[in-house]
């Protein structure tokens, strides 16, 4: 009798972590970081990147604070972001063993991406695949929105236990 | 004897801008229906240090009661803290103390 375990994408080794994506999936994810590389370097308004750049005061007594806040802090959270965005690049194309550093900057980016495209959808809590129907003009984003939430949920796990 | 002062004129002055240095902030951490529950789990034991009980149990409260305390101090402590949060994506706030 065989003995068949599903391989989670990623995996804590004994060395560190694993990343098993096929190239088919690394080259989608690569294009999705890429697009989200040219929105951080974009305009500073953009709709979707609300959920990236929120505010850190939400009193409106403190409006002022917040002003001063994003003027000092946004450019840093963009340099985060750019700087967790090119380690995971670079990680996506080497070798296992990955570092706890790679595969955080790993969790960090498919959590941004979330959130962009979270945010485009609009979804809601309760989202759940079945709802959606499959001629919905926005099939494509909801699958994939759902593959980073299986991404994101197993590279957590793996972080999570030792 | 003058009359009794009306009550708005005892009233504290209370300019809205006016920031009290001795009033600690509180970083408040809302709930949202993008962020996976597991991850801000994560998250809080990352950034705080904190056990896997105490982080699952404010991540519960963001979720059940819309939002949670997630750390005080003083307002530059607070600003330190939202930032960290925020490069995770966490939707986090800061208030001074009611």
């Amino acid at each position: 009798m065989a003995l068949w375990t599903p391989k989670p994408p990623v995996e804590r080794t004994a060395s560190g972590f694993r990343i098993n994506l096929d190239e088919e999936e690394r080259d989608l994810l690569r294009a999705l970081f890429e697009q989200f590389r040219s929105m951080l370097l974009g305009t500073s308004d953009e709709p979707a990147l609300k959920r990236i750049f929120p505010a850190a005061y939400h009193r409106t007594e403190h409006a002022e604070l917040d002003t001063e806040y994003q003027r000092l802090m946004r450019e840093e959270l963009v340099a985060s972001r750019l700087t967790g965005l090119a380690t995971v690049e670079e990680a996506l194309s080497t070798a296992p063993p990955l570092t706890e550093e790679q595969i955080t900057s790993f969790m960090q980016a498919l959590n941004g991406l979330r959130l962009v495209l979270g945010t485009v959808l609009d979804v809601s809590e309760e989202l759940e695949m079945d709802d959606i129907a499959d001629d919905d003009p926005q099939i494509a984003e909801y699958h994939l929105y759902n593959f980073l939430s299986w991404l994101l949920e197993w590279t957590v796990r793996a972080m999570s236990g030792t | 004897m003058s009359p009794a002062p009306s009550p708005l004129e005892v009233e504290e002055p209370t300019s809205d801008t006016t920031i009290d240095p001795d009033r600690p902030w509180v970083v408040l951490v809302w709930n949202d229906p993008i962020n996976l529950m597991s991850y801000v789990t994560f998250v809080l034991q990352k950034v705080f240090g904190y056990s896997l009980e105490k982080a699952t149990e404010l991540m519960l409260d963001v979720h059940h009661k819309g939002r949670a305390a997630v750390s005080n101090g003083t307002r530059e402590k607070a600003e330190l803290d939202v930032f960290r949060l925020h490069e995770h994506g966490l939707w986090a706030t800061m208030q001074q103390d009611d």
